[in-house]
C-alpha cells in the first residue's frame, strides 16, 4: 500500500475516465492531462487502464511499504527519493522511504503512477473520482494518512528493470493544435479566422471543469444551440464570445456554440497552462493532428 | 443529416434542429446502433449525436465511413409504452411558481395541474449526472429560462423552461424555473445503474 504524507491541495485518484457514464450524465473524469497521466503509467510498467494519482497544489509526499517503482509527470514535475531528483523517470522506491513530488510556479497537474497500479474496485466501470458528486472507488481528496492498496507489483509487467525509464515530456509551450467545429457554421468567419489567429490568457477560474480564456471576443451568431453532447477539448463559446476549453470534468452535453475542438494530444497542454499565460490555437484538419491515419 | 468532425476523435451527427420526441428517439436508437458497432460511445441529446471513436484502435477514415453510413440509418424507433413509469412525490412550492403561472396566464394551482398531469418522457440525460430533460410540457405553461441564472439551485428542485422540465439531482446554477421539489434521490453512485430516470423512461410528477 501507499500512505499518503503530505496530500498537496487537491489529489484524487484517476484512471482513463469514465466514458460510459455520458448517457446517464455522468463527466468522463480521468486525468485533466491525459498524455502526462498515461506517461506516468507507463514508466511505473502499469496497463493503460490501471489507476494512479492526479495532483493539484505540489509538493506530495507519500510512503510505499514495499519496494515499488514510481515515476511523477506533469508541467515542471519532478519527484525526488535519497537516490533520485528526476521528472518523466521512473525510480525505485524503497520500503518507508519518503518520495516527494514537486513542481514550479507553472505546474498545474502532477501525476503520481506507482507500479501495481491504485488497486480499488470499479464504481460505474472506472476507478476515476469525480467529486462534485462525490463517485469513484475513493470519492474524496486524499488526506494525510489515507493508506491506497496497490497492485501485485509484478501483475502490471513491472519488474524492477523498468527503475530509470524516461518518457520525454511533450512541449508545453506553443501553439496548441485544434480542428474547426463542429458548431464552425454558428460563427461568422472572421470570428473564426480571429479565434485562430488571436493570443488568449488563460483566467484563473479554470478548474477540472475547464481553461476559461481573455482574449478577442469571438461570440456565436446566434445565441445558443439545441444543447448537444460534448468531447474534451471542445472550445464552447458562450453568449459574450469568450471561450472555455473543456477539460476531464467537462458536463456532458451542453448548449454553446463550439468554434473548434483541441486534438487529444494536446489537451493536458491546455490543461497545464497556468493563469495569466498565453494559449495560441493552430489550425489543423482531421488527420493531421498526428494520430491515425 | 451532416457528419462533421468533432476533434480527432468524435464526430457529430447533426439532425433537424428542434425539440421533437421523435427526433429525440432517433437520435437515441442512433446513438445505440454507433454503441452495438462497437467503436466507442455515443452520447445523443435532442436533435444530435456524438459519435466518440478509439483512434488508436480504428483507423479515422474507417470510423469516418462507420459514421456516414450511420448517418443514412433510419433506425426503427422503441415503443414508448414500453418505458418504465417513475414517479416523482413533488411538493410544488418553489419559487417560481406565482410567476411561471402568472406568465402563463393560470393560477398557480393550475399551473401545478398542468404540469402533474401529464407523462413526460426523459429524452436524454445530460448536464450532469442523473439529470434527466423530460417533455413535453402542456402547451399552456409559458417558461422561458430566468434572464439571469441562480448561482445555486438546491439539489431536488424541480424545475420547467422552453416546453421541459427537469430535477436538478445536485446543487449547481440553474437558469429553469423552479416551481417545486421532490426529496427522491435521483444519482445514487452505489447503485447501479446510479441513476433513477434513464433515458426512454416515462415520468410522472405527483403532487405531495
Amino acid at each position: 500500500m501507499i500512505r499518503i504524507i503530505a496530500p498537496g491541495m487537491r489529489a484524487t485518484v484517476q484512471d482513463r475516465g469514465r466514458p460510459a457514464g455520458a448517457r446517464l450524465g455522468v463527466p468522463p473524469s480521468g486525468p485533466a492531462d491525459p498524455t502526462a497521466f498515461a506517461a506516468a503509467l507507463a514508466l511505473c510498467g502499469c496497463d493503460p487502464d490501471q489507476a494512479a494519482i492526479e495532483v493539484i497544489g505540489l509538493p506530495f509526499a507519500f510512503r510505499c511499504s514495499d519496494r515499488r517503482i514510481v515515476a511523477a509527470t506533469g508541467r515542471d514535475v519532478r519527484i525526488r527519493t535519497r537516490a533520485a531528483n528526476v521528472g518523466w523517470t521512473s525510480v525505485l522506491a524503497r520500503p518507508g522511504e519518503e518520495v516527494v513530488v514537486d513542481g514550479s510556479p507553472r505546474t498545474r497537474f502532477a501525476y503520481v503512477a506507482i507500479s501495481g497500479g491504485i488497486d480499488l474496485p470499479l464504481v460505474q466501470g472506472s476507478r476515476a473520482t469525480y467529486l462534485p458528486a462525490a463517485l469513484g472507488p475513493f470519492p474524496r481528496a486524499l488526506a494525510a494518512g489515507d493508506e491506497l492498496p496497490l497492485g501485485s507489483s509484478t501483475t502490471g509487467g513491472a519488474g524492477m528493470e523498468v527503475a530509470g525509464r524516461t518518457i520525454a515530456p511533450p512541449g508545453y509551450d506553443g501553439p496548441v493544435r485544434a480542428i474547426a467545429g463542429p458548431h464552425e457554421d454558428r460563427f461568422d468567419r472572421d470570428s473564426v479566422d480571429r479565434f485562430f489567429a488571436s493570443a488568449y490568457v488563460v483566467l484563473a477560474e479554470s478548474d477540472r471543469m475547464g481553461v476559461r480564456l481573455d482574449g478577442p471576443a469571438v461570440p456565436p451568431l446566434a445565441g445558443e444551440l439545441l444543447t448537444c453532447g460534448i468531447v474534451a477539448g471542445a472550445i464552447q463559446v458562450p453568449r459574450g464570445g469568450a471561450p472555455i476549453v473543456l477539460l476531464a470534468d467537462h458536463q456532458t452535453t451542453g448548449g454553446y456554440p463550439i468554434i473548434g475542438t483541441v486534438v487529444t494530444r494536446d489537451v493536458g497542454r491546455v490543461a497545464q497552462a497556468a493563469p495569466g499565460e498565453q494559449l495560441r490555437f493552430s489550425r489543423v484538419t482531421l488527420g493531421a493532428s498526428g494520430r491515425s491515419p | 443529416m451532416t457528419v462533421r468532425a468533432f476533434g480527432d476523435s468524435a464526430f457529430l451527427i447533426e439532425l433537424e434542429q428542434r425539440i421533437d420526441p421523435a427526433i429525440v428517439e432517433t437520435a437515441r436508437a442512433l446513438a445505440d446502433l454507433w454503441e452495438t458497432r462497437g467503436l466507442g460511445e455515443a452520447i445523443p441529446a435532442y436533435a444530435s449525436v456524438v459519435l466518440r471513436f478509439e483512434p488508436s484502435h480504428v483507423s479515422t477514415a474507417d470510423a469516418l465511413t462507420a459514421a456516414r453510413e450511420l448517418a443514412l440509418e433510419r433506425p426503427q424507433l422503441g415503443d414508448r409504452a414500453a418505458g418504465r413509469v417513475i414517479e416523482i412525490p413533488t411538493t410544488y412550492d418553489g419559487p417560481d411558481l406565482e410567476e411561471t403561472a402568472a406568465l402563463s396566464g393560470m393560477t398557480a394551482a393550475e399551473l401545478v395541474a398542468a404540469h402533474a398531469g401529464r407523462e413526460y418522457q426523459a429524452f436524454f440525460l445530460g448536464f450532469m449526472p442523473g439529470l434527466a430533460y423530460c417533455g413535453l410540457l402542456h402547451p399552456g405553461i409559458v417558461a422561458p429560462r430566468r434572464a439571469s441564472p441562480r448561482a445555486r439551485v438546491p439539489a431536488g428542485s424541480v424545475a420547467v423552461a422552453n416546453g421541459q422540465t427537469i430535477v436538478y439531482p445536485f446543487a449547481s446554477p440553474g437558469g429553469w424555473r423552479l416551481i417545486g421539489r421532490t426529496d427522491l434521490p435521483l444519482f445514487d453512485p452505489s447503485a447501479d445503474p446510479p441513476a433513477r430516470i434513464r433515458p426512454a423512461d416515462r415520468v410522472r410528477f405527483v403532487p405531495h
